[in-house]
């Protein structure tokens, strides 16, 4: 790992940018708009105004998220001076491709709008060619492994679902695999607190649809520090698994998250409870001077801000309530 | 109006049969009629009622995926729902209301399908997106049953039209005219026979007087 003052510079940079960020008066200003032109507008007067001007009506806003996030991450890679840090986060796009180009192959369709373009890793020309010639040997290992054993189960039974677990499987074994290599604490703390938050909602969501044990395991992702499978049993009521991390780092968020989805069936609150834990885990980027930790945590607010701008767009475009946007809207990093 | 017909007995009695052969008919039609009426409304209001809570389901399912896009990317929303998993046997039959051949659809699906529509693993979606696909999976049932329903209340109506036409012809036009026509041939027949009698009674008078003369 280089040093810290190596990334002198790109904290530098990083801090600059963190100042075009959408802080809250703005994202506020947005939710109160009373129709989503309006809402459009607040972001006139930030990063987003370049895009603003292409686009043909508020209906194609997401292209303007698709525009800022490939320039970010092709920002940050050009400023990191481990490029491995950034590839880090751009592992889910790897993943979100070959999934495309695996089911899209599979249904004997063409789903090429589909595919995140430019920022992932491995270039879609090889994606598309492995999956067609059905040799992954050029892909990183976790994800050769994963799309071998898909291949292989697709011969005799098609299951749509396995391609996703499976491959989300691998996606986080490798991250893990990279950040040991990384050697970052903050890094490392980060990824186990999103694996516990991400088990904990799939152990509801599995229960809500009644699946059985094996299929629990088969959906955990074993790489956080609280063992679902160990904890709490699919049968045992809700309660048990709320005592049980009574006094783990989550308790806030299990314990409303929780009441919530008991009392309105749906995992919105707990959702947005669990994005602004990892939110303000990441706040403590803020306070450091050196190190990764400014480009990770600006990353993650960018990503935050994307989502918080999709809410509050999709929203106003269809006229939810005021009061129904702003309970899904996520914390700011600024 | 009436028919342009030789006034001949043979033609009386024809259209007396074509008469009685109307009027059997047209009560025929009628009760068909009102059957099928019957049937139609009964089916229209089940449709109705269906309908109404079809769409409040799909509405439900709709504002659920609403949010679950609102919270998820459109790349990541599309690639998790682009592979259906859950398979439906659809079988088509032929039922016979009122000679009117109304589809019969029955619907299969496997056992533990119903729980099991999800075609996406859990790391990338949003719960929101699960509340989704549940109700359009607990939906379509009754959304084949509606497209059946929909159909029959199709043909039905289509069915008492022509029916009704029929009835309508033979109570308002054949039924009347063949009434006419017979009215006509009778006329015809008594005056010819008024007509042979007053011309045998003069040729009865001349044969007289020639004799007494």
């Amino acid at each position: 790992m280089p040093s810290n003052d190596q990334y002198a510079y790109a904290v530098g940079r990083v801090r600059a940018m963190e100042t075009r960020l959408l802080d809250r008066s703005k994202i506020d200003r947005m939710v109160e708009a009373k129709s989503a032109e309006e809402a459009l507008k607040v972001l006139g007067e930030s990063e987003y105004a370049e895009y603003l001007a292409e686009l043909g009506s508020v209906h194609e806003f997401e292209k303007m998220l698709d525009y800022e996030l490939r320039r970010v991450y092709l920002e940050l890679r050009k400023i990191s001076p481990e490029p491995e840090l950034i590839s880090l986060f751009t592992r889910k796009f790897d993943y979100h491709n070959l999934k495309v180009i695996f089911k899209a192959h599979k249904l004997g369709e063409k789903r090429d709008e589909l595919l995140v373009q430019e920022v992932g890793n491995i270039p879609l020309t090889e994606l598309a060619r492995a999956v067609s010639d059905e040799d992954f040997r050029n892909l990183p290992p976790q994800m050769r492994q994963a799309a071998e054993k898909l291949s292989e189960h697709f011969r005799m039974e098609a299951d749509p679902q396995l391609v996703d677990l499976l491959l989300d499987r691998a996606m986080y074994a490798e991250i893990t695999e990279m950040i040991v290599e990384l050697d970052s604490s903050f890094l490392k703390d980060y990824f186990i607190y999103l694996v516990d938050l991400l088990n904990i909602k799939t152990y509801l969501r599995v229960k809500r649809i009644n699946r059985p044990k094996e299929f629990l395991e088969q959906a955990l992702l074993p790489f956080g520090e609280v063992n679902m499978m160990k904890l709490v049993q699919l049968a045992e009521p809700l309660e048990v698994l709320v005592d049980r991390l009574m006094f783990s780092r989550y308790a806030t968020v299990i314990e409303e998250g929780v009441q919530a989805y008991q009392k309105t069936d749906t995992l919105t609150r707990y959702e947005k409870l669990a994005d602004d834990f990892l939110i303000k885990y990441a706040k403590q980027a803020k306070y450091l001077v050196f190190g990764p930790e400014p480009i990770i945590g600006y990353i993650l607010a960018k990503e935050n801000e994307l989502k918080l701008i999709r809410i509050i767009m999709v929203g106003k475009i269809n006229k939810l309530p005021t009061e129904e946007i702003k309970e899904r809207l996520r914390d700011v990093y600024v | 109006m009436e028919i342009r017909v030789n006034p001949t007995r043979m033609e009386f009695n024809r259209l007396k049969g074509r008469l009685k052969m109307a009027q059997r008919g047209h009560k025929l039609l009628k009760d068909k009629r009102d059957e099928l009426m019957r049937v139609f409304l009964e089916l229209v209001r089940e449709n109705k009622n269906l309908r109404t809570r079809v769409e409040a389901e799909l509405s439900r399912s709709f504002a659920n995926f609403l949010l679950a896009s609102a919270v998820m990317s459109g790349e990541t929303l599309e690639e998790a729902i682009m592979y259906p998993k859950a398979a439906v046997t659809l079988n088509m039959e032929k039922k016979n209301v009122m000679s009117v051949n109304v589809p019969k659809i029955t619907f299969l699906q496997g056992e533990e399908q119903s729980s099991d529509a999800y075609p996406y693993g859990f790391a990338n979606t949003s719960g929101e997106l699960d509340s989704s696909i549940a109700t359009l999976a607990e939906v379509l049932p009754s959304l084949v049953r509606l497209a059946e329903l929909e159909k029959a209340v199709y043909l039905l109506a289509d069915e008492i039209d022509k029916t009704r036409r029929r009835v309508n012809a033979l109570e308002h036009v054949l039924v009347p005219q063949l009434k006419d026509t017979i009215k006509y041939i009778s006329m015809k027949l008594d005056e010819n026979e008024r007509g042979a009698l007053v011309r045998l009674m003069k040729i009865k008078d001349i044969v007289r007087g020639e004799d007494s003369a």
